[in-house]
């Protein structure tokens, strides 16, 4: 049953489900609510408010204060309105002079071992205590603080983000509850009983040295001031809110933030949010200093060469020497010699105006985005497979699953609230199969069924995922009617014998992937025997030589069980950052228009050519590694880059280097002086995602509102700086606002013709694709058919990394994410965030370590065929001996100059997953390092303007 | 590696990927789709004037796809120069 709720209301216990309606009397009033449903909730839905402490309808109700307590005719006593689930002709009470005097009497107790500093307390205004104090009326508090009590409890500061203090809690255990239900991390308990017992973070250390990552749902669920942000407590309470979303993940979660003028006070999950109804990580809550941080670029900046000072300039001034550059360089070096670099933490109507400057304006195909390094193979193989380059489910889908398959992901840390949906899902009893390199923290997930774990190679998915297949194929577990019915016969056959070869057994791949057979046959049959089962993937499945084999696997194995086109399956892509989906669909790449229409098809480029008044290339452009062989090899000359740091985030930092400085001109558009930034002749100031209006689309397809709750910085937000590009270009741009852009976007992209900022308003979000069919959007793909018709099987031969173990390389190096930093941690770093993970290290087996004498803690030299580097060591047995691990959110730890150019055959993503390398104990920096540090030096000392370092300083190395 | 020799590679890893579909023909045809769609127009012309004048470094597939696709590639279209 479709129920609408008022988001800004607690309506005290969860919503039921239940299709059955019951009818009862509330105080003399008739209502009807879902079977299942608290009397306390069916009191809320008809504006009944009865007070409470301990329930929050994000939590199971837990009859614990008994302030709600209610008289129902017939029933004794006066039962707790939370606990007691509202039955057909009951007949509710909910005020009376008995139920009021028991409520003071309560609320007498709670205050008497309260302290009474309410109008110095940072929860002044905005505590249920003291509202409940003043709903029931409580006039007098009898008993003296002379007796025993809690007021001299001490505090607990050691979070960075929120502070504990036990003299305020009612032990009302809402923090314990949220901390198991809605994050599912169980690091709260509550210790000892009666009088004595109190709320504790572990063992009875505090918030930092216990299992707690800082997700704030309990600070959030805590009615009193006991949790509390620190930030409210420096501040005050906040005077008004605006919701919009996180920048910061694949996720894309709903948040108010809260401010005092245009001050962030704090950002609080938004209950009426669609992908994370309320609950919030440690990114999107806490880390949004960054955003406000001294480092921040404020004004323009240019220069003609990268060991020139920079020179703080006007906005008319850069922008006109960026266009005087780039026409210059196209006038030297032809028309395909410039191109741009769109961004994933951009918004789409951005995303959408730098590829339309690239094709209209520089009148080339040569747009790209970091999704070449991240999801492209997403794209390919979806496209090829099911038709359409999206993830096939909402996040609230993975609550039907029976079965789920985690491949090269690990949601706990990389989406977080998804993750916690995932563990609550398996809490409930779904099985899990988590196919590997790394025991990631899902398999620990407290009350977990026994779960499987394939631990695989790095590099051999595909070679995994066939055998899945295979057993799937012999041993009849095909769903042969979903294949009839929905599956192009002629690709099926063909596949279907491609699959039956014996080479793909799992006997015969046990070999190449080193997890035994047995395992892989009990996982196929887990799969292929649940009622409903759904694959989520991620990095670790694109990032390979064979990264788009693997995605098109994966759609195989789903198609072949009949998975796809309901609630509780699907194919869902785990994008990392926050608009990766957005923009692959805002046309970013070299051979798509927006919407994923191939350049070469003359209807589709008619379109656009009739909108925007231009004659566009019919060829694609250049990817981004090939533009760095292109301008390397000179051809290349001039590139725009917004919101992307290229020379970290890319593979082989040595070639990267060399590409950028071959570039006659660079612009980049960044918040801070990013590492690419460092190379640039012009550097446009940026604007952070509380600075402006636009939309992100997250990894279930859902087109969110960001809303401007600052003004820009510098004073632009960064469409319009694309625009004054394009204008002083030639190409004229006049958009007002980015609606106007969402419009024309609607306009030209059939899955989004629906789609407006009124619509986004009414609806608060959207799935797409959203058009005449689906006016509303579209939850789940693919339930009847599919965009192309029938679904098509792939082919997915395995064919080895040419990235293998030598006697030079003999270990295989893998690279991931934690959740406390975001990717190149331009952002995270510049929050408290650091706390939890000031560098990355390189995790090393234990056995790997003793044969080569490391231990904990010492500086290790990783070389590969592209680089060195040093990180410091960690003994860790979460890999497979022979595998080492490390993360890359720090610039100068140098994680991507050892990985190599080996990247995907399809779509050229980089092949971060798999470097064959070597380590030994070293004692100082490698020699890029060495030079990073030297060249960062001088690169501030030039932001600084400071022409004395052209002298004495050099380094640009 | 240099320009040239990176679009050999990728040309033989995107035939090694696609050997298994039917004939050789037929992988063929999918290799030459595949440049066609996601090729820029100068990395096809440096691959097919490595295949004219040299060629040795592509593997079979690779070279009849090359060839194919030869025939697909679009002209410049003269109202974008200038
Ligand atoms: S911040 Fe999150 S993880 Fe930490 S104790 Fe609170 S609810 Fe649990
Ligand atoms: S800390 Fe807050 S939420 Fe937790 S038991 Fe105490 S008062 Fe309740
Ligand atoms: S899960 Fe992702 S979108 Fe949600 S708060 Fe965390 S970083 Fe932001
Ligand atoms: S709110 Fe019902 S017992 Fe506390």
């Amino acid at each position: 049953m479709l129920q609408h709720f008022d988001p800004t209301k607690d309506y005290g216990t969860p919503a039921s489900l239940s299709e059955t309606l019951v009818t009862l009397e509330i105080d003399g009033v008739e209502v009807t609510v879902p079977e299942g449903t608290s009397v306390m909730r069916a009191a809320a839905l008809h504006d009944i408010n009865i007070p409470k402490l301990c329930a929050s309808d994000n939590l199971e109700a837990f009859g614990s204060c008994r302030l709600c307590a209610v008289q129902i005719d017939g029933r004794r006593g006066l039962p707790a309105s939370c606990t007691t689930p509202a039955e057909a002709g009951m007949k509710v009470t909910t005020q009376n002079g008995k139920l009021a005097k028991l409520r003071r009497n309560i609320m007498e107790l709670y205050i008497s071992d309260h302290p009474l500093d309410c109008l110095t307390c940072p929860a002044n205004g905005d505590c249920e205590l003291q509202d409940m104090a003043g709903a029931v009326g409580l006039r007098e508090v009898r008993y003296g603080f002379d007796g025993e009590n809690h007021l001299d409890a001490e505090k607990d500061h050691s979070n960075p983000y929120f502070s504990f203090d036990a003299s305020k809690c009612i032990v009302c255990s809402r923090c314990v509850r949220a901390c198991e239900e809605v994050q599912g991390t169980f690091a709260l308990t509550i210790e000892g009983r009666g009088f004595d017992s109190k709320v504790a973070a572990g063992q009875g250390g505090d918030f930092m040295d216990s299992d707690c990552v800082s997700c704030g749902a309990c600070v959030q669920a805590c009615p009193t001031s006991t949790l509390m942000e620190k930030s409210v407590i420096d501040a005050g309470q906040p005077e008004h809110s605006i919701v919009t979303t996180c920048a910061y993940c694949g996720v894309g979660c709903s948040f108010e933030a809260e401010m005092k003028g245009d001050q962030v006070i704090r950002m609080v999950p938004y209950k009426g949010g669609d992908a994370n109804h309320g609950h919030s990580c440690v990114k999107g809550r806490f880390a949004f200093g960054y955003a406000t941080h001294s480092d921040r670029i404020k004004h323009p900046m240019i220069r003609d060469s990268i060991d020139q000072p920079w020179r703080e300039v006007s906005w008319e001034e850069a922008i006109a020497f960026a266009a005087r550059r780039l026409k210059e360089v196209q006038a030297q070096y032809g028309r395909e010699s410039i191109g741009g670099i769109t961004s994933s933490r951009c918004t789409n109507e951005e995303t959408y105006l730098v590829q339309k400057l690239v094709r209209a304006g520089f009148k080339n195909n040569n747009t790209d985005t970091c999704a070449r390094v991240c999801h492209s193979p997403t794209g390919f193989g979806l496209k090829a497979t099911l038709g359409e380059s999206a993830g096939t489910q909402t996040f609230d889908s993975v609550m039907q699953s029976d079965v789920i398959i985690v491949i090269g992901a690990n949601p706990t840390d990389a989406h977080p609230v998804f993750g916690s949906l995932m563990r609550k899902r398996l809490r409930e009893g779904a099985e899990l199969i988590v196919v590997d390199p790394r025991k990631i923290d899902l398999l620990k997930t407290p009350h977990l069924k026994d779960a499987q774990h394939l631990p695989l190679r790095p590099g051999t998915n595909v070679a995994m995922i066939n055998a899945l297949a295979h057993v799937i194929v012999t041993e009849g577990l095909e769903d042969k009617a979903f294949i009839a019915d929905r599956c192009d016969d002629k690709a099926y056959q063909a596949w279907r014998e491609f699959i039956l070869d014996a080479r793909h057994a799992p006997e015969n791949v046990e070999a190449i992937t080193g997890v035994p057979a047995d395992k892989v046959r009990r996982a196929a049959r887990t799969y292929a025997t649940a009622p409903n089962g759904a694959i989520y993937y991620g990095l670790g499945v694109t990032e390979h030589s064979q990264g788009s084999s693997m995605v098109m696997g994966i759609a195989n194995l789903a198609l072949a069980t009949g998975n796809i086109g309901r609630e509780g399956v699907g194919v869902n892509p785990l994008r990392g950052q926050n608009n990766v989906q957005g923009s692959c669909d805002m046309g970013s790449f070299p051979h798509e228009l927006p919407g994923y229409q191939h350049v070469s098809d003359d209807t589709a480029r008619a379109r656009f050519e009739q909108v925007w008044g231009v004659k566009l290339d019919d060829e694609p452009g250049l990817r981004i590694p090939n533009m760095f062989d292109s301008a390397i090899a000179g051809t290349f000359k001039a590139l725009y880059v917004q919101g992307e740091d290229i020379a970290q985030s890319d593979p082989n930092t040595h070639h990267v280097e060399s590409a950028l400085k071959s570039l006659d001109c660079l612009i980049v558009q960044d918040i801070f002086l990013n590492e690419t930034a460092k190379f640039a002749h012009v550097l446009l100031p940026g604007s952070s995602f509380l600075e402006k209006n636009g939309t992100f689309t997250n990894a279930e397809r859902r087109i969110n509102r960001v809303r401007k709750v600052m003004p820009a910085l510098a004073g632009k937000e960064d469409w319009e700086v694309t625009q004054d590009l394009a204008n002083a270009l030639g190409y004229p741009m006049n958009y007002g606002h980015p609606s106007e852009i969402m419009d024309e976007i609607a306009s030209l992209t059939p899955s989004f013709t629906g789609v407006s900022y009124d619509k986004l308003e009414e609806l608060g979000s959207i799935q797409w694709p959203c058009n005449d069919q689906y006016p509303d959007g579209m939850p789940t793909m693919h339930v009847e058919d599919f965009p192309i018709g029938r679904g098509q099987f792939a082919i997915t031969e395995y064919v080895a990394s040419e990235e293998r173990t030598n006697r030079r390389f003999p270990l295989l190096l893998t690279t991931g994410r934690i959740l406390s930093q975001y990717n190149v941690g331009a952002q995270t770093r510049r929050t408290d965030n650091q706390v939890w993970h000031d560098e990355d290290v390189l995790e090393v087996h234990p056995s790997d370590a003793e044969l080569r004498g490391i231990k904990d803690g010492d500086w290790l030299g990783i070389s590969s065929r592209a680089g060195q580097t040093v990180l410091r060591a960690r003994i860790s047995e979460r890999m497979l001996p022979g595998v080492v691990y490390t993360t890359f959110h720090h610039p100068g730890s140098g994680a991507n100059v050892i990985t190599t150019d080996s990247s995907d055959w399809a779509t050229n993503c980089p092949e971060y997953k798999v470097t064959a390398v070597q380590v030994e104990k070293v004692s100082q920096p490698s020699e890029w390092q060495q030079n990073f540090r030297a060249f960062e030096k001088l690169q501030h000392q030039l932001l600084k303007g400071d022409a004395a370092t052209l002298t004495d300083g050099n380094g640009a190395g | 590696m240099n320009q040239l020799d990176t679009l050999i590679h990728m040309a033989n890893q995107i035939a090694d990927n696609n050997s298994h579909y039917g004939t050789q023909e037929e992988a063929a045809a999918r290799v030459a789709s595949h440049l066609t769609k996601f090729w820029a127009r100068s990395m096809k012309q440096q691959i097919i004037d490595y295949l004219h004048s040299d060629g040795s470094k592509l593997n079979p597939l690779a070279q009849i796809a090359i060839a194919q696709m030869q025939s697909s590639i679009r002209p410049e279209p003269a109202d974008l120069c200038g």
